[in-house]
């Protein structure tokens, strides 16, 4: 084939024939002189017709070529880290004592290894062999960070060990992993485990009674969390929705009004009987907490100090350096399925993403039922339409520019516009009641869905575009020659043709969408949503409310939380998770377009 | 174009008629219906953009809009029977108080005048004979003839109540207010009233001049802690004797009864004789300025209270004028000098090297402001911002902002006898009293909503407080009430445009140069797996890179900085040399290798090239920065002449070829062409090396003179390295711009008509030769275009910066050094910006002029593009 294609690689360029060497290089610019010259040389002189290095231009070739592969390289090495990192984090690796020359201990998980150039203080401290070695390694150590958890005894996560600090590591069998509801994890051993009136020594524990012990205690959790949840939620729900139409009819009626009282009246007897509910619900979940706290785990840290804590407050605990593939692959999975339908916890550092899958697809689904008719008409009126000239000139720089607008520029508007002026107008008509604090006149669901429709509108307009002008022609002259009017032809003939283009307009936009965050830190999102937009009180979706979205999450643990260390295990994988989504997205839309491509060129000619 | 629209389709609707009579009126209407929806539709775009604009405009427009008098009145109270001290207002300018030497509080209804009943503060019979007040919480203090200083406290006190429990018979003011006598009552929203009326004590005397001196100026104020509170007070007695006294007050918790010391020292080496206009004290009472009445500032330094000093004495005025007005703004750090011709200069404490001072601290006039006409007379100074009000003997009242240098209101005194006048700019900036000893009162209300935005405090060089010079300079919160925002756009204008330069220096060869291989040297099947790997690049999501750049390359690159420095050197070098090397192989076997084995060779190559980096880069750093790159930066140690080599490297290595090309390229290429295809590839190997070295030699030589004339490439371009830098940026916004501009570029060069391609290769030039001078000139304003649109993405680009870019909005080239973009300093601060506040409303500036930036790249781009578009097509 390559000898066959005109411009692929080598193959024009290489043994030239006779007269080509004769023609030598293209007329224009200096380069035309001498080339002349060198026609005029090489006929002189019956030359056998040797290499001209300088008209191949391997050089340049290569170093083009060299910047192609680099751009390549760079979006293969960022996915391959990504990948990587995402993929392994949850894996449980080996919990490690290791015994400094200090005389001090530390245990944790190896987490990375590095090599660092020692400050001048760290190496005045050295011995003189390990300064030495340090000396010849052109002033760097290595050194590896160590998990070492328990944050409310040490109050830091991690800890730096230096190679020549190290005077050994080993793997003690017993010791345990434990992820707590709160504090982080805690690497240490159990001294003691307390069953209701039975007591079992760490060292005669069964792993088995352990876990099954450990599973009805998260399901008392789950049962305190439920009631918290659901019923709590409910009453407050309730007694809320009394409240703002007690105020309604106190701001419609004038305070003191016949109608004001009837409603207070209304009021006192309807949240009566809700408050009976709650001091029900109260007890009930006292009752629960009270039989939970007699079953109690003793854990013992690799200094010596104790923490006993509820069995329920332990998320999942495993011993780490006991563990078969098997029993840790299971914990693997376990945490991934944690990860992908629970709510975060300690600061959105570890626990689950749901809320934040949930508001990014809700936002993006939403988004894609504002964008889709604009885009479309836009799209239709471009090519079916208007009649070109300087209005579609301009319409066409509009849509590009549009393209072009920073991200940021959008939430800036969406932000000034859409929840400060439409939104505090709404607030203003419709929810007096909640005043001054702002229903739709903040940050929210629909105005975020709005303002990224806005963003993503060019994307659907030249998606549509195409796949309206690939629609053949004598398609629309047979409907048109058969008597249908124009619109029914663009809606019976057209439209379902194109149809396949506007799906790829759309998923694209929707992967755009889903992984925008600047306009939507202005707009809506939050760092942690209290509620999620869609619930079981009616309307059941609730566009006014905050959500959380995957990218933002990536920027707040990244960046705003206590530790990015500690975070970062977290945002690779939602980082996975996001990438993951969005390329989803874009090669079922490359397929689509493929698809479609195919299909007019069979019915092209 | 609605017109054409509309008769197109009447013509439309009788055809269709004509054809078929039968076609049914709903099936037409529903037509032109969609028409026009369609149409309306399409236009929308127009209107987003339009939109997006016009309401940007309108939001960042009051900024430069102009303070305006909402309303004025002029009324006549009783007139005090002693000389007036001051006049004074509350919050919402319900009341205003007039206060006279005798103790007595004349209060009004501010904006009618109607009296309130007065209040006496007990003076013993006694006049005050000078008066001071804090700039908050109501404290003022009265000196008296014999030498002793009383504390009291004048306080506007406010009460909202229901509408329903105000206390009934209240006699009516004006629309809004009413009066029981003593207080005011307003009404406000959500049917509420509110009360204000006026309070005042006065604490025991304090010895602070010699018993019998009378104490003629006075300044004070209070610090300390609710249980020991502390007053500091400066004072001019008769004498000509300044002295700085401390009160302390300690309350006895078992008793509650307090017990207060005086302590006082007299300040040093004042010239005798000099006749005192004003003292001013700051609050944590480590400093006093005097003016004399001749324009002379003394400025002492009470940092310890044992051993004051004079530190600094300097004229405030041109000679000959006299001091009038000499005043504190908030914040203490800015005094306001008046003279008898009208001139009118703020003056700072600015720290100076050099400076005459011990204290290495000096007087400088920091803003001259607009000249009255008259001696200033009277000023009062807002209590937060930087505005103040200044009023002439002609009865000129200006309010004006001491920053922005503008005079913002020009209001003129009426009906005002004789006598003294005092001012007040109100607590709230939004009103000013001005009241004359005969009881003669002028009030004005304005609204000043942004006082300090000027085009000027904007985009121009500002001299802040507490700045050595004018400066651009954005810093728009902090703890600190006193704290005045920096609102210059420049140093965020300048970092949008520091990171778009740097990734574009990175992007655009990567991007560019790919696609002419792309498009030019690959084959399709090669290009069917590029290309898509290439675009997916563009669906990153930003935030993941700004993720990954920060948190994960910073790290690396400030460990390995080197290593990529050296990488940055050594992949073109090996790409070169494996070009020359490849060039050995006869075209015989090199043919078959062209394909995928030759792009695997390059994937290869770079990847030597970095891993080479990172082992020669130990080497590399001790060799030519002295072992520590980053000491090496901030110029601690090693010498200039290895940077300067590496720059100048390129540059030289170009000059050198070029020589050797000019003197006998043309010879020498003639005599390879006789030579056996592996002799000729060989010493053309040798030639490159040879130019290289002779460019290494010509670099070093370079390096070595500039660096003997003193040049040095640190303190630049490179200088002090940060960790996230510029960059990391650079290279994280690579991501985001190469593939825009690769898959626009390479759609370009790919729209060039292939007969083209085809008549050059047909002529006899090769490939390269094709590419360089038949492709590439057809598709260079689609390149163009292609580059900024790139542009475009990058000055907006808000995550990666955000996340990457460290924030710090500094005004140097630095590539080391972080940057503040205006897209990341929007994403950081509007959440937490004020509605219609002055930042709310920069902020929208901000994006505005990053819209218009990007607005007009991409004008550019898409007009350039569209007629590249028209001559492919007519190609």
């Amino acid at each position: 084939m390559r000898t066959k294609e005109p411009k692929s690689g080598e193959g024009a360029g290489t043994p030239p024939p006779a007269p080509r060497a004769e023609s030598g290089a293209p007329p224009p610019s200096s380069e035309g002189e001498r080339s002349a010259e060198a026609r005029e040389g090489s006929s002189r002189g019956g030359l056998r017709s040797g290499m001209d290095f300088k008209a191949r231009g391997e050089p340049f070739i290569w170093i083009m070529g060299g910047a192609l592969a680099l751009g390549v390289l760079m979006i293969a090495g960022f996915l391959a880290l990504v990948l990587w990192n995402g993929i392994v984090t949850f894996y449980p690796g080996p919990v490690r004592v290791v015994t400094l020359k200090s005389g001090g201990r530390i245990a944790g998980e190896p987490f990375r290894s590095e090599r660092f150039r020692p400050s001048e203080a760290q190496l005045k401290a050295l011995d003189a062999a390990s300064r030495r070695a340090v000396a010849e390694a052109d002033g760097f150590a290595g050194r590896t960070l160590y998990r070492i958890g328990n944050f409310d005894l040490y109050n830091e996560d991690f800890r730096w060990a230096a190679d020549h600090e190290v005077a050994g590591v080993e793997e003690p069998p017993d010791v345990f992993f434990v992820e707590r509801a709160e504090w982080g994890p805690f690497i240490g051993f159990v001294k003691e485990l307390r069953l209701g009136a039975r007591r079992v020594e760490g060292g005669r524990l069964s792993l088995d009674e352990l876990y099954a012990a450990h599973d009805r205690a998260l399901a008392r959790r789950r049962a305190v969390r439920a009631i918290e949840v659901d019923e709590i939620g409910a009453v407050n729900y309730y007694i809320e929705k009394e409240r703002l139409a007690l105020r309604r009819a106190a701001l419609e009626h004038g305070a003191g009004s016949a109608a004001h009282r009837a409603g207070k009246e209304r009021f006192e007897r309807r949240t009566r009987a809700m408050r009976g509910g709650f001091a029900a619900l109260k007890k009930k979940i006292a009752s629960i907490n009270g039989e939970d706290a007699r079953f109690t785990i003793t854990l013992r840290e690799i200094g010596g100090r104790e923490k006993t804590l509820r069995l329920s407050e332990v998320v999942r605990l495993y011993p780490a350096n006991r563990l078969s593939v098997g029993g840790r692959l299971g914990v693997y999975f376990s945490r991934w399925t944690e990860f992908l339908t629970d709510d975060p916890r300690e600061a959105n550092t570890e626990g689950g993403v749901l809320p934040a899958i949930f508001g990014t697809v809700m936002m993006t689904l939403l988004m894609v039922v504002f964008v889709a008719p604009f885009g479309v008409v836009t799209a239709l009126y471009l090519r079916e339409y208007a009649r070109q000239g300087t209005l579609v000139s301009i319409v066409r720089i509009c849509v590009n520019n549009l393209a072009g607008v920073p991200a940021i520029v959008y939430g800036v508007f969406g932000l000034g516009f859409f929840a400060y002026t439409v939104g505090a107008r709404i607030d203003q008509l419709f929810y007096p009641e909640r005043l001054p604090s702002p229903t739709f006149g903040t940050g929210g669901l629909l105005w975020a869905s709005l303002t990224l429709a806005l963003l993503t509108v060019p994307v659907v307009i030249v998606a549509t575009e195409e796949a309206l002008a690939a629609v053949p022609r004598s398609m629309r002259e047979g409907s048109l020659a058969c008597g249908a009017s124009k619109w029914q032809t663009i809606r019976n003939i057209v439209l379902p043709q194109a149809m396949p283009g506007v799906m790829t307009g759309l998923i694209l936009a929707m992967a755009r969408g889903a992984g925008e965050v600047a306009p939507l830190m202005l707009v809506g999102v939050v760092k942690l949503a209290p509620e999620l937009p869609f619930d079981g009180f009616f309307p059941f979706l609730h566009l006014e409310r905050s959500f959380m979205h995957l990218g933002f999450h990536i920027y707040d643990v990244g960046f705003q939380s206590r530790n990015s260390e500690a975070g970062k295990p977290m945002v690779f994988v939602t980082t996975l998770l996001l990438i993951a989504i969005i390329a989803l997205m874009n090669a079922f839309a490359i397929m689509v377009r493929n698809r479609l491509r195919r299909k007019f060129v069979e019915g092209q000619f | 174009m609605s017109e054409r629209r509309a008769s197109r389709g009447d013509g439309e609707g009788r055809g269709g008629r004509r054809r078929d009579p039968g076609a049914r009126r709903s099936v037409r209407v529903i037509d032109r219906l969609a028409g026009r929806i369609i149409a309306v539709g399409g236009l929308f775009v127009i209107l987003a953009v339009l939109g997006i604009m016009v309401f940007l405009v309108a939001v960042a427009l009051p900024l430069f809009a102009g303070e305006s008098l909402t309303g004025s009145a002029s009324f006549r109270v009783a007139p005090p029977k002693s000389p007036l001290l001051s006049v004074e207002a509350d919050d919402y300018n319900s009341v205003a108080v007039l206060v006279s030497a005798d103790g007595t509080l004349t209060p009004a209804h501010a904006s009618t005048g109607r009296p309130l009943k007065p209040l006496k503060l007990d003076f013993g019979g006694t006049r005050a004979t000078a008066f001071a007040r804090t700039l908050e919480g109501g404290n003022a203090a009265f000196g008296f003839a014999d030498g002793t200083v009383r504390f009291g406290k004048i306080r506007f006190r406010s009460k909202v109540l229901p509408a329903g429990r105000a206390p009934a018979g209240l006699a009516r003011i004006d629309e809004r207010d009413l009066s029981d006598g003593r207080s005011v009552f307003s009404r406000i929203p959500g049917d509420q009233m509110r009360r204000v009326w006026v309070e005042a004590d006065l604490g025991a005397p304090q010895q602070a001049a010699p018993p019998g001196t009378p104490i003629l100026r006075l300044d004070y104020k209070v610090g300390g802690t609710p249980e020991r509170p502390s007053i500091s007070f400066a004072t001019v007695d008769a004498g000509g004797v300044a002295r700085l006294s401390l009160t302390q007050t300690r309350v006895n918790l078992l008793t509650g009864l307090s017990t207060s010391s005086v302590e006082s020292v007299v300040l040093p080496d004042l010239p005798r004789r000099t006749r005192i206009l004003g003292v001013l004290l700051t609050e944590k009472a480590d400093a006093v300025y005097i003016g004399s009445e001749r324009g002379t500032l003394f400025r002492y330094d009470a940092r310890n209270f044992g051993a004051v000093s004079l530190v600094e004495k300097r004229d405030l005025l041109p000679p000959g004028e006299r001091l009038t007005a000499f005043h504190f703004l908030i914040g203490e750090e800015a005094v306001v000098a008046g003279g008898s011709r009208g001139s009118l200069n703020v003056f700072f404490r600015v720290r100076r090297p050099g400076a005459a001072a011990p204290d290495g601290l000096a007087m400088a006039r920091a803003h001259e402001l607009e000249g009255h006409a008259a001696a200033v007379s009277g000023f009062s100074a807002s209590a937060r911002s930087r505005m103040f009000v200044t009023m002439d003997e002609g009865g000129a009242v200006w309010l004006r902002h001491s920053t922005s240098e503008a005079t913002l209101l020009r209001l003129r005194a009426k009906g005002m006898a004789g006598g003294r006048r005092f001012i007040r700019l109100s607590p709230r900036d939004d009103a000013i009293l001005l009241a004359d000893q005969g009881g003669a009162v002028n009030f004005w209300r304005f609204s000043a909503e942004h006082p300090e935005t000027t085009f000027q405090t904007l985009f121009g060089k500002v001299w802040y407080e507490g700045y050595p010079e004018p400066e651009y300079t954005w810093q728009s919160s902090s703890g600190d009430d006193a704290f005045e925002e920096k609102i210059s756009l420049i140093p965020l204008i300048f970092g949008t445009i520091k990171g778009t330069v740097y990734s574009l220096i990175f992007a655009i060869p990567i991007a560019v140069l790919g696609a002419i291989f792309t498009s030019e040297f690959i084959g399709p099947e090669i290009r069917s797996v590029v290309k898509p790997a290439m675009e997916m690049m563009a669906s990153l999501p930003s935030v993941v890179l700004g993720f990954v750049a920060a948190l994960i390359l910073a790290p690396v690159v400030e460990t390995w900085i080197a290593a990529v420095l050296l990488a940055f050197a050594l992949i073109p070098l090996l790409l070169l040399l494996s070009a020359y090397l490849w060039q050995l192989m006869p075209p015989r076997v090199a043919l078959p290798l062209s394909g995928f084995p030759k792009i695997g060779l390059l994937f290869l190559v770079i990847v030597l090239g970095g891993a080479l980096g990172r082992l020669l880069a130990p080497g590399f750093e001790s060799l030519f920065f002295g072992g520590d790159f980053k000491a090496w930066a901030n110029g601690n140690v090693g010498l200039a002449t290895p940077m300067l080599f590496l720059i100048f490297l390129p540059v030289s290595f170009l000059a050198a070829a070029f020589c050797a090309e000019r003197l006998l390229g043309f010879a020498w290429r003639r005599k390879l062409r006789r030579m056996p295809h592996a002799r000729a590839a060989a010493l053309e190997l040798l030639r490159w090396t040879g130019t290289l070295a002779a460019a290494a030699l010509l670099g070093w030589a370079a390096a070595l003179a500039l660096a003997a004339l003193g040049l040095d490439a640190r303190g630049g371009v490179i200088d002090t390295y940060v960790q996230r830098n510029a960059l990391v940026v650079g290279f994280a916004m690579g991501f985001a711009v190469i593939p825009i501009i690769y898959t626009i570029a390479e759609d370009a060069l790919d729209s060039v008509p292939g007969h083209l391609r085809a008549a050059s290769l047909a002529c006899g030039a090769t490939p390269w030769q094709t590419a360089l001078w038949v492709v590439l000139p057809t598709a260079a304003s689609g390149i163009f275009a292609a580059v900024m649109i790139g542009m475009g993405r990058a000055v907006g680009e808000t995550m990666i910066v955000v996340m990457a870019a460290g924030n710090t909005p500094v005004l140097d080239w630095n590539v080391f050094s972080g940057l503040r973009a205006l897209s990341a300093n929007i994403a950081v601060e509007l959440p937490e910006a004020v509605k219609d506040g002055t930042l709310y409303r920069v902020l929208f500036l901000a994006a505005l002029v990053l819209f218009s930036m990007t607005f007009v790249v991409n004008t550019i781009a898409e007009v350039v593009r569209l007629r590249f578009r028209k001559r492919a097509s007519q190609l």
